[in-house]
């Protein structure tokens, strides 16, 4: 056993290595981040969002692992382009007709209908079919990804429908990437047994004879690596560094244009709440009794004549004249906005027992039993009488009862 | 005592009994001839329900309060008719301050002012109903100076207000539906008149369809929130759903109960439904229900003027969040409610369905291999136990 562990070959150089650490940790955030969008309704995604500090913020995080994810792709397709063009190295991770046969041999070897497991080389095909499904998974979800982040752009070359429809690739691709890396890589690479060569880079020779026996002994024989003529590469580096460099700017240039493209999909705009009359009373407001239940009258209503101070039409007929040169009390500058105020509760249009004190006219027909007001004589005047008792609910104050008292003594004028 | 009592319980009890007796007579005979529809029971000597009515059941009775008028005219063969009346709830059980005649002084410095001082007396009987308009954006309109602010008796009258629920349940009464539009019209008339014309409205105020939402089925009753807050529009889904996912309400119309599973299940629903439930009150950008359906003002969708199945209107409403939306094949990246289907919205379907298929097949075939491969390498590993290097 030591001496087939005592020498170990070079597997994966520092660069692939680094190149894998930033994939495989885009690819985790983005199916963490992901998997509770596409289920959006379970609790573990409501609780998990929850955690991250909210959707918007979850969003943000898968974008970015995403523009990761599109730089180290980038890379890759210049650094396969460097070994395809430049180095000439060997495209052992092509699928060929081969991989189809070793695939079916080692199935059935596995159920007991083959003597042999497959001998491979390089890539062996399970490496192979990881591969290619990644590479199919960055296509579907770099285009559906696009259009989901570029809505507005995307139709003005495909239909709306396209949008949901990417949206539902874009998901059902996430779960089975996740799930094929749990079952295919997971068994393959962990489980079978840990193989660590792509972080330590180097794989020993008696793990190389069991899973790549084909490049081992390449690897004996000499053929694995060409000879490279290093006058030849110089010349092919100075044809192809500047075309990568152009290749790389292009892509940068579009994965910028992909996340910059539209500002409104990603950021839209702030709904304006519309604005709505909120207090518009409904005019004219309906009084409950007043003007519903009464009959048309000419009188007008105690209110009025109160507030506006006019003389009743329906006594006069003639227009108001000005009080000013009056001294005395009467019944327009005083005591008729005063009894109106006090008394025109009941004794205003209900003209309790009879009494309607609301203009002059009607205040000396007095009520059911009589005058209230005797000009000239207060003491007999049972309005005075009354008030001057106490106790009615619209009871005056000793100052009006004063007044009143000294209108009618004066002789209980109008005017 | 009790010795005395217990020796003497036979005369106790003859008396007793023929007390009871006169005391049943003679409550017979004052109270069932001269009662009167308003329950003296409530008013323990106070006036009674025709003594105030005596006087304010004459027309065009008018009280001033700091120079307004307040009519004070009862119509008493309404109030008899009204709940209240109906419950021989009295007077007096209301204006606790009126003992008799003549009145106190009123304190109040307008109309307005003195509805203000009165209607906490609802509390007495409606302290439930009391409670939830105190969390009310009605009452904080009021605390906050905004005597407009409705209180109870701005949409109860409670001297005309006839019953409104059933009393047995306590569910509102199908007849009382139709009238809390215009109840609410006394102060949002502006809102009234956009939605009487709206397809809920219309269908209450014109045809008198009674399931149909009223003012109170999104705003509620008492505890009327603002509907102007993140929480309430984050909740819009959920209450639209209310309506529009039950089976039995939405066939009499034919409306599809699956509004709510499309538009959680679309990009927009998603982020709606998953911000809400972390962040029921922040603001988010995500269009809800009324973001496209309007709010007081829905349309139905196939309407000719405004109907956003229409995909110009529609685009008007896409617009308001993405400006640069331009054309009308946009609107089809909302599928409108449906579920995909080989005639609704095809590429959608296919796709799904390619998933639905492609998955199982090359996750099955991964998972078959994978178990095989377990399978043979425990069987290698009991032929040949002791060979630890037997890798494959």
């Amino acid at each position: 056993m030591s001496e087939h562990t005592s020498r170990s070959y070079v597997r994966f150089p520092l660069a692939r290595r680094i190149e894998h650490i930033v994939m495989l940790s885009t690819f985790i955030i983005l199916g963490l981040t992901g998997l509770p969008q596409k289920f959006s309704t379970s609790p573990i995604s409501i609780a998990f969002v929850g955690f991250i500090g909210g959707i918007e913020n979850l969003r943000l995080i898968h974008h970015t692992a995403a523009i990761v994810m599109m730089l180290g792709t980038i890379w890759h397709i210049l650094f396969f382009g460097y070994m395809a063009f430049v180095v000439r190295t060997r495209l052992s991770m092509l699928p060929s007709l081969q991989d189809v046969k070793d695939g079916w041999q080692a199935l059935m070897y596995n159920i007991g209908f083959g003597k042999s497991y497959p001998q491979m080389g390089r890539y062996t095909f399970e490496e192979k079919l990881e591969y290619w499904a990644f590479v199919w998974g960055v296509i579907v979800m770099g285009t559906t990804g696009f259009i989901m982040w570029n809505p507005i752009t995307t139709v003005h070359s495909l239909p709306g429908e396209a949008i949901p429809a990417a949206k539902t690739a874009h998901g059902w691709e996430a779960v089975l990437a996740i799930l094929a890396i749990i079952i295919w890589h997971m068994y393959g690479v962990h489980i079978r047994r840990f193989n660590k060569s792509m972080f330590t880079g180097k794989m020993s020779e008696d793990v190389m004879l069991h899973e790549h026996p084909l490049e081992l002994a390449d690897i004996k024989a000499g053929l694995a690596e060409r000879p490279v003529d290093s006058a030849a590469l110089r010349k092919r580096q100075r044809i192809y560094i500047p075309i990568a460099a152009v290749l790389g700017l292009i892509m940068l240039g579009s994965v910028y244009g992909f996340v910059n493209l539209e500002t409104t999909a990603l950021t839209t705009i702030q709904r304006q709440a519309p604005t709505v009359a909120v207090f518009v009373p409904w005019t004219p407001t309906p009084a409950p009794t007043q003007t519903a239940t009464l009959p048309p009258t000419e009188t007008p209503l105690p209110t009025l004549t109160a507030t506006l101070g006019t003389p009743s039409t329906e006594i006069t007929g003639t227009p108001a004249t000005a009080p000013a040169e009056v001294p005395s009390l009467t019944w327009d500058n005083a005591i008729g906005a005063m009894l109106t105020e006090k008394c025109a509760a009941c004794h205003g249009a209900a003209a309790m027992a009879g009494l309607n004190l609301s203009t002059f006219a009607d205040a000396m027909k007095g009520g059911q039993d009589g005058a209230v007001i005797v000009p000239g004589d207060a003491a007999n005047s049972s309005i005075v009488q009354k008030q001057q008792a106490g106790g009615h609910p619209g009871q005056l104050t000793p100052e009006e009862i004063a007044q009143l008292v000294e209108w009618i003594d004066a002789g209980a004028l109008e005017k | 005592m009790s010795r005395w009592f217990r020796a003497h319980t036979m005369q106790f009890g003859l008396a007793g009994l023929a007390l009871g007796v006169v005391i049943v007579l003679a409550a017979a005979i004052l109270f069932e001839p001269s009662s009167v529809a308003a329950a003296p029971q409530f008013q323990d000597g106070k006036p009674s329900d025709e003594t105030c009515l005596a006087c304010h059941q004459q027309e065009g009775m008018t009280a001033q309060i700091g120079g307004q008028p307040l009519p004070i005219t009862i119509d008493g063969t309404k109030f008899h008719a009204s709940v209240h009346g109906m419950e021989n709830v009295a007077c007096v059980d209301c204006h606790t301050n009126i003992t008799g005649f003549p009145h106190p002084e009123v304190t109040a410095s307008s109309p307005r002012d003195f509805s203000l001082e009165m209607y906490p007396a609802c509390e007495k009987c409606h302290n439930d109903q009391y409670q939830k308009v105190l969390d009310s954006v009605h009452q904080k309109a009021l605390a906050s100076g905004n005597t407009n602010a409705a209180v109870c008796t701005d949409c109860h009258n409670p001297h005309t207000q006839t019953r409104l629920t059933d009393k047995a349940t306590g569910e509102l009464l199908l007849g009382a539906r139709l009238a809390i539009p215009q109840t609410c019209a006394q102060c949002h008339s502006a809102i009234y008149d956009t939605y009487k014309k709206s397809v809920h409205g219309a269908a209450l105020t014109q045809e008198g369809i009674q399931y149909v939402p009223t003012c109170i089925d999104c705003h509620g009753v008492h505890n009327i929130q603002s509907p102007t807050t993140a929480s309430f529009r984050n909740s819009t889904p959920e209450l639209c759903a209310k309506c529009h996912t039950n089976e039995t309400l939405m066939k009499q119309y034919g409306i599809s109960t699956n509004v709510l599973n499309t538009y959680v299940s679309d990009f927009h629903g998603t982020t709606v439904e998953m911000f809400e439930k972390n962040y029921p009150d922040q603001p988010t950008d995500k269009p809800v229900c009324t973001d496209c359906h309007g709010v007081h003002d829905i349309m139905r969708p196939d309407d000719p003027q405004a109907g956003i199945a229409f995909k110009e209107n529609l685009l008007v409403k896409c617009q308001q969040c993405h400006p640069s939306a331009t054309t009308d094949t946009f609107t089809d990246a909302w599928l409108s409610h449906y579920e995909p289907s080989p005639r609704a919205f095809p590429i959608v379907y296919y796709v799904n369905l390619f998933y639905i298929l492609f998955i199982p097949v090359v996750l099955g075939g991964m998972l078959f291999f994978v178990l095989t491969d377990i399978y043979r390498r425990f069987k290698n590993r009991r032929s040949a136990p002791s060979t630890g290097e037997e890798h494959k």
